[in-house]
């Protein structure tokens, strides 16, 4: 290396390190773009891995047959009170426990599909995830995620557009565009050992040798510490800081942080357009309770978590979609819980939703209607949901939905499903 | 003679000049054309220097404990002894792992295990209606093993023994011959099964000793045969549900095919996705495969259930089975396997593998070809294919880099820390890797981790290991016999950190960031 081409490095180290020493840091991008409203509208996804017991969330109360084939597990017949389901008409009521959300379904901005789901018939959690994270149901096939795919395709040239909160690598958000991934639950808030000045010089003589390496110690740095500023007070509420992190696959409690943490990052960064949160644990082959229980408990952190969601995403185009990779079993099974089943019910949340109101084919719970006789069936492909929501909350251009999907169908019965 | 011919060829002058770094080769005194002619078809250079220790200790092993240095220093040439380790490792993987004493459960006999897997399942179906059961309790007790083990808690307790010997295996000398334990990652990695789904639990440790680590260095397709008929694959990719077309009875869905271990076992395992197989073949070796299923009272937990068995002609990738009647049934399966394993498809994929995990995220098509030949005339010694590897000088090539995964580096760290038996430390490298992407044994997927530098060297990650190696190394005593492998740069960094402070920018240095 020349003398001067050293000089320069150094000259130009030295402008990241004052930047980074002044403490508040400055985020040009992130300023400028706070204030604009958007025209169009961001998009979260909750994805719920190990398929969450729809029937239990909404509740076919106006089938005899539900209560016949759960009987240790049936959500009881609306009464008006907290112990049965909370009637939404006369053939479904919510879960006592999601009581949260009842009144965002009389505002008209929630509404369920009640049958959707993926045309593969794979009961595995694995290969479902992976079809419903690639968008290509059947295929294991190494691929991209359409949450990566998507984020090439909305906002106006660089800048990160997608935003993933707790997993450390979802394959819905994986490939070749850069997108922003932070920890889950507290690791999100924590800025690391080189916020201090004094630990990120000492690396940087470390990497003295290695201008990669330290190019990317500083960016990092500064990333983690931008985040870690931007979930600070004011920012965020005092309520959720002192819930715990949780290690590994992030907890139905844990999921509330992360929307928070997401919801926070999202308003800070409007160039962000696309977020994702999962959370496991919904897997409930035995003992899943009913009015109470193990999977009331996490629905009700679900709730919540919507209600979060909902506050930080009110714009007229945000959107909020809750789904799993597939279904469980229509009647319990011989452990008080279910099975791995087939189509399941998503949720969409938002101003454009055509809501307090279901969507799509309902046929009941009568053994020939069923999937194998045992399954909800799928009567709508996740991905006609999706591109529904693409059109609606990104403006997205028709034509441009099979390079999301390939090989997906325009489903002309969920045309209803937002207001135009 | 011809691939080696080819490789030289491939590569420009100015690349063979790379190689006459002071104290790096002692082959430099020669000109290149001199090299040109007379080079043997392997082992073109002999290998010599700090630079080559360093990295055949950080590629074979996951890097250098005081036992290894002192060896590789008292040897002298590092090549000889990257081949002595490949030896050891082949023998070691001939003979029982030593397990720590609390750890041994992995390796139960299969019926043991499945038995232990019963009483969990008959545990929880007492568990009153309702009642939530804290799962937490385990993993809050990770890495000690004192107590009983409790019937509601087996196959978690299972998944974290296992993974406890994968840190013991992969941090200490004592533990398992160092180059081994890179082996078995290799081959969990490729035939990754996921511990985390519930009836893999129990038989992910058993799975790692008996089929990845029992057949690294033997015949590619005994290991291939091994993974397929150990529950732990089984149940992982579902092959023990297909059957041939069964009707409903007493209560059950009717039942039949499922395709998902035959796409894997080709796309995968064998030939890859362009391997040239079609979503028919797949389908044809899922008929062959039907009948393939777990035995809980078998030794091997494996049993072929004729009655399940598609029986028939079935064509895969233009072969036709069974080939004779002596081999119908479980033989057709066993021969297509074989056939498959044996496939060059399979030699290229696999061979590209072993060189991208050991070599390069972009290895030289001349290494890979090399290997590929040497796979096809051997059977699929894998021995034979690393040691080709190892004479190569691709091998050696310090222009050919690899970035440590975080796993790798969690190991790398235990053993730079000399602290293998370190349980505390244990957890500290195990939470690293969990937060990192890389928990160990905990990919879902059958395509297993990847472990190239463009997944895992990002800003953030930089950051994490950063604060992962300043944390386990706080108040570690110094290493100086690492110093001789650190560059004037890192050392001088190093010194100006207080003595009980160095290890940590030891850890995080480009040293031991990249290997």
């Amino acid at each position: 290396m020349t003398l001067k081409a050293k000089h320069m490095l150094i000259n130009r180290r030295q402008a990241i390190f004052q930047s980074l020493g002044m403490g508040a840091f400055a985020f040009p991008a992130v300023s400028a773009m706070a204030s604009s409203s958007s025209t169009s509208g961001r998009i979260v996804i909750v994805f719920l891995r190990g398929a969450y017991d729809g029937l239990s969330m909404l509740v076919p109360h106006g089938d005899a047959r539900y209560a016949q084939i759960r009987p240790n597990i049936a959500i009881p017949q609306p009464d008006g009170t907290l112990k049965t389901a909370l009637a939404l008409d006369e053939n479904f009521g919510l879960h006592p426990a999601c009581n949260a959300l009842l009144p965002l379904w009389h505002q008209g901005v929630l509404a369920a599909i009640p049958c959707a789901g993926s045309p593969d018939s794979s009961r595995s959690h694995f290969d479902a995830q992976y079809h419903w994270e690639t968008g290509k149901p059947g295929s294991s096939s190494p691929s991209d995620g359409w949450m990566n795919v998507l984020s090439g395709m909305v906002g106006n040239g660089a800048g990160l557009h997608a935003l993933g909160v707790g997993e450390s690598s979802p394959r819905i958000l994986s490939g070749p565009r850069s997108v922003q991934l932070v920890g889950n639950g507290l690791l999100a808030t924590r800025p690391g050992t080189l916020a201090e000045s004094k630990t990120r010089e000492a690396i940087l003589q470390l990497y003295a040798g290695n201008e990669k390496m330290a190019n990317a110690m500083l960016e990092g740095a500064n990333n983690r510490m931008s985040t870690a500023a931007m979930l600070k007070a004011p920012n965020m509420a005092a309520s959720n800081e002192q819930q715990a992190a949780n290690n590994g696959a992030g907890s139905p409690q844990g999921l509330a942080l992360d929307a928070k943490h997401l919801g926070v990052l999202m308003q800070q960064n409007r160039q962000l357009r696309l977020g994702f949160l999962s959370s496991g644990g919904w897997d409930t082959h035995i003992n899943q309770g009913n009015v109470t229980g193990l999977l009331a408990n996490n629905l009700n952190n679900l709730a919540n978590t919507l209600v979060q969601l909902r506050a930080a995403f009110n714009e007229p185009n945000d959107l909020v979609i809750v789904a799993s990779e597939f279904g469980r079993t229509c009647a319990e099974n011989g452990t008080r819980g279910t099975d791995h089943g087939h189509g399941n019910v998503m949720w969409l949340l938002g101003n454009r939703v055509q809501g307090g109101k279901w969507h799509g084919r309902w046929d009941g719970l009568a053994q020939n209607q069923l999937n194998e006789g045992r399954d909800l069936p799928v009567h709508h492909d996740f991905r006609a949901v999706l591109a529904q929501a693409l059109v609606a909350s990104l403006g997205l251009p028709r034509t441009q939905l099979s390079d999301v999907f390939p090989g997906y169908r325009w489903d002309v019965m969920l045309d209803g499903i937002f207001k135009t | 003679m011809t691939p080696n011919l080819r490789f030289i060829s491939f590569k420009p002058l100015g690349y063979l000049l790379g190689f006459c770094l002071p104290f790096y080769l002692a082959g430099c005194a020669q000109s290149p054309q001199t090299l040109l002619a007379t080079t043997p078809s392997f082992s073109p250079i002999e290998v010599q220097g700090t630079a080559a220790e360093w990295r055949a200790i950080n590629r074979l092993t996951y890097g250098p404990t005081p036992s290894l240095i002192a060896d590789i220093k008292l040897n002298g040439r590092p090549k000889e002894w990257a081949l002595n380790q490949l030896d050891a490792a082949r023998k070691a993987s001939l003979e029982r792992p030593r397990l720590p004493s609390d750890l041994v459960s992995i390796n139960d006999s299969l019926p043991t295990i499945f038995d232990g897997a019963r009483k969990e399942r008959e545990a929880r179906a007492s568990v009153p209606s309702g009642t939530p059961i804290n799962e937490q309790v385990v993993n809050e007790k990770r890495f000690h093993f004192h107590d009983q083990t409790e019937d509601l808690f087996y196959n978690r307790t299972q998944v974290n023994k296992a993974i406890a010997w994968r840190l013991a295996s992969c941090s200490s000398d004592e533990n398992e011959q160092p180059m081994l334990a890179r082996m078995t990652e290799f081959w969990f990695n490729h035939f990754n099964i996921f511990q985390q789904k519930g009836t893999v639990r129990p038989f992910a440790g058993h799975y790692a000793i008996n089929v990845a680590r029992a057949h690294a260095l033997g015949k590619f397709e005994d290991l291939v045969l091994a993974s397929a008929k150990h529950p732990a694959m089984l149940y992982y990719l579902d092959q023990w549900l297909s059957v041939s077309p069964q009707p409903a009875r007493g209560g059950q869905s009717p039942r039949g095919l499922n395709e998902n271990y035959a796409r894997e076992l080709m796309e995968l395992h064998t030939l890859g996705v362009n391997g040239g197989f079609s979503q028919n073949d797949v389908r044809e070796l899922a008929r062959l495969l039907t009948g393939w299923t777990v035995a809980p009272r078998a030794q091997d937990g494996f049993q072929f259930v004729m009655r399940l068995h598609e029986s028939g002609h079935k064509t895969v990738m233009g072969k036709s089975f069974p080939s004779s009647a002596q081999f119908v049934g479980l033989r057709e399966g066993e021969e297509a396997i074989r056939f498959l394993a044996n496939h060059p498809a399979t030699a290229q994929r696999v061979s590209r593998r072993l060189a991208e995990y050991f070599v390069a995220d972009l290895p030289p098509k001349a290494l890979v070809d090399l290997m590929a030949s040497t796979f096809l005339t051997t059977g699929g010694d894998i021995y034979q294919v690393m040691k080709v590897m190892l004479n190569h000088s691709a091998f050696w090539d310090p222009e050919n880099k690899l970035y440590r995964t975080p796993y790798d580096f969690a190991c790398g760290s235990l053993r730079a820390l000399n602290a293998g038996n370190d349980r505390n430390k244990w957890l500290q490298a195990f939470g690293y890797a969990a937060v990192s992407g890389h928990g160990i044994q905990n990919w879902q997927t059958p395509d297993g981790y990847a472990f190239n530098a463009n997944t895992w060297f990002t800003p953030e990650a930089l950051t994490r290991r950063i604060d992962f190696a300043l944390t386990i190394a706080r108040n570690a005593p110094e290493r100086s016999d690492l110093y001789p492998y650190l560059s004037d740069s890192t050392s001088k960094a190093v010194m100006m950190q207080a003595p009980l402070q160095r290890m940590g920018f030891v850890l995080g240095s480009s040293e031991l960031v990249f290997k």
